[in-house]
Parts: C-alpha cells; sequence; structure tokens
C-alpha cells in the first residue's frame, strides 16, 4: 500500500529524486564545510551561476520535450555575451539585450529549420552547430575586446541584465524565477505546452491529431536559442567581458540539469522546476569543489559521470514507477 | 476553414485513380471508390491489402503519388491531418491517437485545445478538458478509479479504445474512420462500440469500419468494399452478397469464384 | 551489362566517398596543383587519414550497429597519454598493453551502460567524451611529456612508428586494418549479426542473435581502434598535450558519414570510412595552404559534419525508396 502511493508520486513528479538530492547535498555540504560553503558570499554566487546555468537548461528542457535535443546552446550562450558585451556601450542595454536574444533566435531557427527539413538527428546537428559558433566566437574574440568600461556598469539598466543585485542576490537570480513562472505557465497551461509534450510523448498521435509537428520543434528550439543568449547577456553583464571559449562546457550542464531534473531524455516529460533545482544541484556542487581547493578539472570528470549516472537512474525510477498498474 | 457543398448530389468523399507507393512496394493500385453520408461502411481484406493506406491518404496522413480526393465534391489539394480534422474526418487508428505521457483530459481535446483568455493569453480550459473526459469515462464503463487527471499510461487496451471513440462521438464529425476498432476489446466492449458505430450512422455520419472479421461487419455495414493487393476488388450492398461468399471472395485473393464448384479448404 | 554494372557500383555505400576523392584530386590539382602534388604534403596528408581512417573505421562499426560513439576522440586522447605517462614503468610492450587495455576498458564501460542501463549511447558517451578528458586533465595535471630516446628505437615503438620502404607505419597499419575487418564485416559470421543488429534488431533477436553482445564488441572494438591510432601517432611524434584528440570524435563520425554509413545503422563501408578521413584532412590542409586561419578550424569541422549529415539524411531516403 505505502509503496504503491510511493510509486504513485515518483510517477506524477520526476522531480522528486532531484530534491531529495538538493536537500541532502545541501546538508552535507553545510556540515563538511559550513564556513567556507554556506556563507551569505558563497550562497549569492551559487544563486548567480544557478540562475545562467538555469535559464539555458530551461531552454534545453523545452527542446528535450519535444524528444529532440540541443547541445549547441553552450556556443549560443557564449554568441549570447559577445553580442550584448559587444553593442551595450553604444546602443544601450535594452537594444543589446534584444540584439542579443535574436542571434539566439537566429541560430535556434537554423538548428530547429535543418532538424525539421532534413530529418538529420539533433543531437548530432546541434554538437555540430556547436563547433561552428563556437568558431564564430573565437574568430570574434580575435583583435576585438568584448569588455564593457567601468564607468559605463553602473547604469540601472546595466544593472537589471545582471549586471548589479538586487535584495542581495545577482538580477540575473529574478531574471531565472520570472523565466520559470512564465514557462511553466505556458509549457502546463496553454495549447502550446500541450502540443509540445505531445509531441515528445508520440509523433505519430500528435501527428495524427492535427498537430504541425515540425512547427512545434522550430518554436522550441528558437525558444531555447533565445534563453540561452539570454542566459549568456546576464553572465556576460555580471562579468563585464568575455572571451571565445566563454559558454564552453555550459552545454553539458544544461543537459545534466535536465536529466537529473527529472526530464525524459527522450521527450514527453519535463519538469521546469526539477531542472531548476537540477542547474542548483550542479552549481552547489562546482562551488563545494572550489571552495574546497579542487582542481577544477574534477568537476568536468564529475559533469560526464553525473549525466550518465542520472540518465540510467532516472530510467530505472521511472521503470519502477511504472511496474505496477 | 469550413468546406461548403459545391453539389449537393455529390458523394461526401470521392477517391479517383488512387495511386501510392511506398519504396518498390505499391501499396494502393488505381483505387476509385465513393462513399455518401449515412452509410456504414465495411472496409475488408487481408494484413497488407491496402485499406489502412487508403484511410491514412483519407485522414490526411499520407500524400498519393496520383489521383484525385474529393470531400463534398470539393478537390482535395493539400494532405495534412489538421485540415481532414477540420473537413469532420475523425479517424480512430489502432497504433495511434494517445499520447501516454498526458493525462486523458489533456489527451481529449489535443490539437484543438479550448481555451479561456486571461489578458489575451489563451490558457487552457481545463474544467471543460475535464468535464467532457470524465462524461466519456463513466458512460463507456471505464474502471471506477480512473479520472481524468490520470496519464493513459495508465490504462487497458480497451479502455484506450474507448477513449478515442468517445472523443469521436463528442466532436461533431461528418466521417468517423473506425481502423480494426475493436481489437482489444472484450465482447460486451465490442457490442457497445458496435452499437455506437451504428448510432452514427443513424445520426446521418458516414462511418467506414475496417475489419478482417466480414460476418462481424456485415451484420452492421451498408455496403461492403473488399481490397487486395492495393486493389479495390468488390464493392456490393450488403444484401447482394452473403457474408460467406464474401469470405470466399477474400480466400481466392478477391478473384471472382464460380461458387458451384467450390473447393473444400483443408 | 555495362549500365548494370554501373549502378550496382553506384549503389556502394563507399560510392559518394569514392567520387568525392576523384572530385578532391581534381580540384586541388586545379587550384593548387604543385603544392598538391607535392610529395610532403601528399605524405602527411596520407599520414593523418591513416591516423584518422584507423578511428574511423571503429567509429563506422559501431555506427553499422546502430549506436554511435561520441568518446572516441577522448580515449584517443587518454590512450596517448597512458602509453607515454606508463613507459617510464613498463616499459614500451607493457605501456601498449595497458594502454589498450584502458581503451578497451572504457569501451566496455560505455557498452554496459548502454546496454544495462537502457539508455541512448549519444548521452553515454556524451559523458563519456567529457569524463575521460576530465581524467586526461586530472592524470596530468596539465604537463606536456615525451618519450626518451632510447624507448623510441626500441622495436615495438618502430613497429608502429616507423617507415617501411619509406612508407609510414600507420598508413600500413590502417591499411591493413581496413582488409582485415572488412572481410570481418563481409565474409564472417560477426560481420552478418552486426550488420543484422544494427538494420533490424528485434529480427536479429528473434533469429537468436545476442544483440547485446555484438554491441559490446562493436564499442570494444571502436575504443581499441581509437587507442591504437593514439599509439601509431605517439610511436611516430612522441609529444602529447592534454588536448590530443579534441574534436576527433567530430571528424571520425564526419569520415564514417561521409564515406556511406547510414546513421539509422545496417549499411556502411570500411573503405569509405577511410576515404572519409581522406577528404577531409585533404581539405582541411588545402584551407591551412590556402591562408585560413586556425581559429577557423572548429567551425569547419562543424560545417563538414552538417553538410555529411545533410547528405546522409538524403541518402537513406534515396535508399529507402529503392529498397
Amino acid at each position: 500500500m505505502m509503496g504503491s502511493s510511493v510509486r504513485q508520486l515518483v510517477r506524477q513528479h520526476s522531480e522528486i529524486g532531484i530534491l531529495l538530492i538538493a536537500i541532502l547535498l545541501v546538508a552535507f555540504f553545510s556540515f563538511s564545510s559550513f564556513d567556507k560553503w554556506a556563507n551569505a558570499y558563497n550562497l549569492a554566487s551559487i544563486a548567480q551561476i544557478t540562475a545562467t546555468l538555469g535559464l539555458l537548461a530551461l531552454g534545453a528542457s523545452l527542446v528535450m520535450g519535444t524528444g529532440e535535443i540541443d547541445i549547441s546552446v553552450g556556443s549560443t550562450f557564449g554568441i549570447g555575451a559577445l553580442v550584448y558585451l559587444g553593442t551595450v556601450a553604444t546602443i544601450g542595454p535594452i537594444p543589446a539585450m534584444l540584439l542579443a536574444a535574436t542571434a539566439g533566435a537566429g541560430i535556434g531557427l537554423l538548428n530547429g529549420f535543418l532538424v525539421t527539413r532534413f530529418g538529420i538527428s539533433s543531437l548530432m546537428l546541434t554538437l555540430s552547430t556547436l563547433l561552428v559558433f563556437r568558431g564564430v566566437a573565437v574568430a570574434l574574440t580575435e583583435g576585438f575586446s568584448f569588455s564593457v568600461p567601468y564607468d559605463q556598469r553602473s547604469g540601472f539598466l546595466y544593472q537589471l541584465f545582471g549586471g548589479g543585485d538586487f535584495l542581495g542576490v545577482n538580477t540575473a537570480f529574478w531574471w531565472l524565477l520570472l523565466g520559470l513562472i512564465v514557462l511553466m505557465a505556458f509549457l502546463y497551461a496553454t495549447p502550446g505546452g500541450n502540443r509540445l509534450l505531445a509531441v515528445g510523448g508520440s509523433v505519430g498521435t500528435a501527428h495524427s491529431r492535427g498537430i504541425r509537428v515540425n512547427r512545434v520543434k522550430l518554436r522550441a528550439f528558437i525558444l531555447c536559442g533565445i534563453l540561452a543568449a539570454l542566459a549568456g547577456t546576464l553572465e556576460g553583464g555580471k562579468l563585464g567581458f568575455a572571451d571565445g571559449g566563454m559558454g564552453r562546457l555550459m552545454e553539458l550542464q544544461a543537459i545534466a540539469a535536465c536529466v537529473l531534473g527529472g526530464c525524459a531524455l527522450l521527450g514527453g516529460r519535463v519538469s521546469l522546476f526539477g531542472v531548476v533545482i537540477g542547474a542548483f544541484v550542479l552549481s552547489s556542487i562546482q562551488s563545494f569543489l572550489v571552495v574546497n581547493g579542487v582542481q577544477p578539472q574534477w568537476f568536468m570528470l564529475l559533469l560526464g559521470v553525473i549525466v550518465v549516472v542520472a540518465a540510467i537512474s532516472d530510467r530505472a525510477l521511472r521503470d519502477w514507477a511504472l511496474r505496477s498498474r | 476553414m469550413s468546406v461548403t457543398p459545391m453539389n449537393k448530389n455529390a458523394p461526401l468523399i470521392e477517391v479517383r485513380n488512387l495511386d501510392l507507393h511506398f519504396g518498390a512496394f505499391h501499396a494502393l493500385k488505381n483505387v476509385s471508390v465513393s462513399f455518401d453520408s449515412g452509410q456504414l461502411i465495411g472496409l475488408v481484406g487481408d494484413n497488407g491489402a491496402g485499406k489502412t493506406t487508403l484511410i491514412k491518404v483519407l485522414s490526411g496522413i499520407h500524400k498519393p503519388n496520383s489521383g484525385e480526393v474529393y470531400f463534398a465534391g470539393k478537390r482535395v489539394k493539400e494532405f495534412h491531418p489538421k485540415l481532414a480534422i477540420k473537413f469532420g474526418i475523425e479517424t480512430i487508428q489502432q497504433s495511434v491517437g494517445l499520447c501516454d505521457n498526458l493525462s486523458i483530459a489533456r489527451n481529449f481535446y489535443l490539437g484543438r485545445e479550448p481555451v479561456k483568455r486571461w489578458f489575451g493569453i489563451p490558457f487552457l480550459d481545463f474544467k471543460k478538458m475535464r468535464d467532457a473526459s470524465t462524461k466519456v469515462i463513466r458512460t463507456f464503463g471505464l474502471r471506477e478509479n480512473v479520472s481524468a487527471d490520470d496519464q493513459v499510461e495508465m490504462l487497458s487496451g480497451g479502455e484506450r479504445q474507448s477513449i478515442k471513440i468517445g472523443r469521436a462521438v463528442e466532436f461533431k464529425n461528418r466521417v468517423v474512420i473506425m481502423d480494426e476498432p475493436t481489437n482489444h476489446l472484450s465482447v460486451r466492449e465490442r457490442e457497445h462500440v458496435n452499437e455506437l458505430a451504428q448510432q452514427l450512422r443513424d445520426q446521418g455520419l458516414l462511418v467506414i469500419y475496417i475489419t478482417h472479421d466480414i460476418h462481424q461487419v456485415h451484420k452492421l455495414a451498408d455496403r461492403i468494399v473488399i481490397m487486395e493487393n492495393g486493389e479495390k476488388v468488390t464493392d456490393v450492398a450488403k444484401d447482394e452478397m452473403t457474408a460467406d461468399e464474401l469470405e470466399e471472395v477474400i480466400r481466392c485473393g478477391g478473384r471472382v469464384v464460380d461458387t458451384s464448384k467450390e473447393v473444400e479448404p483443408s | 551489362m555495362i549500365t548494370l554494372n554501373t549502378s550496382a557500383f553506384a549503389r556502394r555505400p563507399d560510392f559518394g566517398a569514392i567520387v568525392g576523392v576523384i572530385m578532391m584530386f581534381a580540384v586541388f590539382s586545379l587550384i593548387d596543383f604543385s603544392g598538391w602534388w607535392s610529395g610532403s604534403t601528399l605524405g602527411n596528408i596520407l599520414q593523418f587519414t591513416a591516423i584518422l581512417g584507423c578511428m574511423s573505421i571503429g567509429q563506422a562499426i559501431v555506427i553499422m550497429a546502430k549506436e554511435i560513439d561520441l568518446s572516441v576522440g577522448s580515449v584517443y586522447g587518454l590512450t596517448g597519454i597512458a602509453f607515454i605517462t606508463l613507459e617510464a614503468d613498463l616499459g614500451v610492450p607493457g605501456a601498449i598493453i595497458a594502454a589498450m587495455a584502458i581503451a578497451g576498458g572504457i569501451g566496455f564501460l560505455q557498452a554496459m551502460a548502454v546496454i544495462k542501463g537502457k539508455i541512448p549511447s549519444m548521452i553515454v558517451t556524451l559523458g563519456g567524451l567529457f569524463a575521460v578528458r576530465g581524467l586526461i586533465y586530472v592524470w596530468t595535471g596539465g604537463s606536456v611529456r615525451s618519450l626518451p630516446a632510447e624507448s623510441r628505437a626500441h622495436w615495438l615503438t618502430q613497429l608502429f612508428g616507423g617507415e617501411l620502404f619509406g612508407i609510414e607505419a600507420a598508413i600500413l597499419w590502417t591499411a591493413g586494418l581496413m582488409v582485415v575487418l572488412s572481410l570481418v564485416i563481409w565474409r564472417m559470421k560477426f560481420g552478418n549479426r552486426l550488420l543484422a543488429t544494427g538494420g533490424d534488431e528485434n529480427t536479429a533477436l528473434s533469429q537468436g542473435i545476442r544483440t547485446d553482445r555484438v554491441k559490446i564488441r562493436a564499442f570494444v572494438l571502436c575504443s581499441l581502434l581509437a587507442g591504437f591510432a593514439a599509439i601509431l601517432t605517439l610511436a611516430d611524434k612522441p609529444q602529447t598535450h592534454v588536448t590530443l584528440g579534441d574534436l576527433m570524435e567530430l571528424e571520425a563520425i564526419a569520415a564514417a558519414v561521409i564515406g556511406g554509413c547510414l546513421l539509422s545503422g545496417g549499411r556502411g563501408s570500411l573503405l569509405g570510412a577511410v576515404l572519409g578521413a581522406f577528404i577531409i584532412t585533404g581539405v582541411r590542409y588545402e584551407l591551412i595552404s590556402l591562408g585560413a586561419p586556425a581559429s577557423w578550424y572548429i567551425s569547419f569541422v562543424g560545417l563538414v559534419l552538417i553538410v555529411a549529415l545533410i547528405f546522409n539524411q538524403s541518402l537513406i531516403r534515396w535508399a529507402g525508396n529503392r529498397a
């Protein structure tokens, strides 16, 4: 009786696993290195990393929800930051932010178009565009300096996009909250969200119900590109400068956050709340390694393992939850 | 987009010289057939005979290589399930129709979700979605503990089929195509489905009922169309031939047989 | 009769790659005649082709089984670094055996994650790509190592990195491996089962083929070949770096795809994979000699892969229409 109700809970709330992990990790980190990890400064910095990674992962989770995958978000993130930083001094923060979002939308459109038009595996394709735009970012930063002069980093609008704090936390965090609420309303309470999940659940069924599958996928890719570029904007705004390597490894972190958060890799199941918690867990681990003076390269090794372990345990958990009908 | 009948006398659906290839496989060979409102058509044939392919063309899933399709006298130029649904063609298929990952209520209106606007933003009308699907759950005798918010993956095969048929009944359609609708159902559920098919016909709809079982459909149908190897081989009113005679036609691969020299099947 | 043979030839999986190689020779001879045909250029291109080709053969085998291995670039790097690092303690033969064992072990681990964990190989090997690269950084601490002179002169090092009749050993090894493995694929039971597993797994299962074993073998073989490619590289130029093999997984996939391996499984050619590697290496060399900036190289690999993917998908549709 007890078991079946737990199964029911797991079946309907895929984010439960990551929530438990998050609580345990916070407890462990707080006890094992209390003053180094759980101080206000470090927590605020974790909130900022969670915010940019979270926005990136939210976009990636929408694409994952349609049954595709977008690995190119790391480069889109970098391009977003470069576009914002390259133009903010001349045209002001809001137009620069819009320009960065447009660039992100363009990359998303390209990905979505190539995937839906030619039926290419989205993982392979976005892996290629990841490289293409990484190369573009490196080429752009050769000879150009992408940094904002200090005297221009104080305006209210500049602070609005990651360049300052609000209520003691970087503004990026409030953007993440806003993004989470808007996307949750979209995904769970509008026809567009319903169709997105239907496409991921069963393309054949979605098609037979008159849903334009390719259009739904294309929109998810565009939305993902915009969110990745916005995340890049917020990161760029915080740092005030960027190089061509910005956003490296972010794609894998985003995918890891999605899988950790209880999104099905093959689509149809998205937990936006879980994704944000997943981003928090990854940021916490990263910060834990940093404050304890562990080589940052360990994080790369850990990240690869986390992705695989998260995917396997997600699969096992679902199988277990579905076993009793 | 609404279809205005061009010609009152035109058949509701007319198909002329339809051809469809899948690679080297010739799925439909020069098929011509027409269907009128208020009829229950039994579309019969063996596996691979082309009956499912034919209805996939009618429901907009496949585009024919050549040939014409007319709906209410109007030529159909673009093939997409969305247009078929707009024309009022509802298809109940064997394998697709419900997304396992969504709740029953979300599946019910999939593709034409009812909305309530808040500040101009179209939000899903959950109350309407729940009410309509709960009604179907109750009338079709699904398990007591099934609710509209349950995931479809919890349902049995028969329950899924009931939801699909209930959905076809709920929307005011002109054509209901049933592809092997009783395949996974219990005897009681099967009778219920067959009654529903006849009710739809009596309401003036065109019902196309696809099955292997000639005896079952012969009791229901007004007309029987038999397909074999992608071709239409027989198209008769129910009274013209008995179920046994039709079965003989199917067994002999559609060739006209002389029933006087019947060979006993071993 | 002639038309029949032509169409049979055109239906070979590696047809596109053969045409591509001929076109590349023609175009580059016209653009840059003296540079392209000079002995050192062609020799360099062939040696890099041999190394990338060795890796592409493994990738082609995995793709034929309808899986993919994104980790080969990192496995290549790790094997190379293991060879050089372990050589100090184990000597040349021991280091080669240990390095190859590491490569095979990684392939086996990934295969088990794919089969027992029931998750897509793309995700497993994407995780592997980063985990193994991370392992390289953690192990070496980022420092560059080299092989001492007496080890370079060791007969085994010479066997893999020396020359025979003026031909680089790597070229001979890859050519030999290609012939042997092609025979295994087209003339032996394993090959038949591999193609059946990739083409239609359910049918293969229903005929009693243990598709999981076939896939494990394919993954292990792929990692071993990636590791062997690293040994071929380092036996010749025994200096390494933590970024050794970066991006090579994508080049290897592009080579296999250009060579006619369908990502939908069950169809492919090892000769095509090697020719695909030749095309990629050739185009890269030509771009560099024409003065393209080095930072464009990353974008170039991405673009090549996109073109290869579109080409491959069109081929799948074309093949589907003729089946």
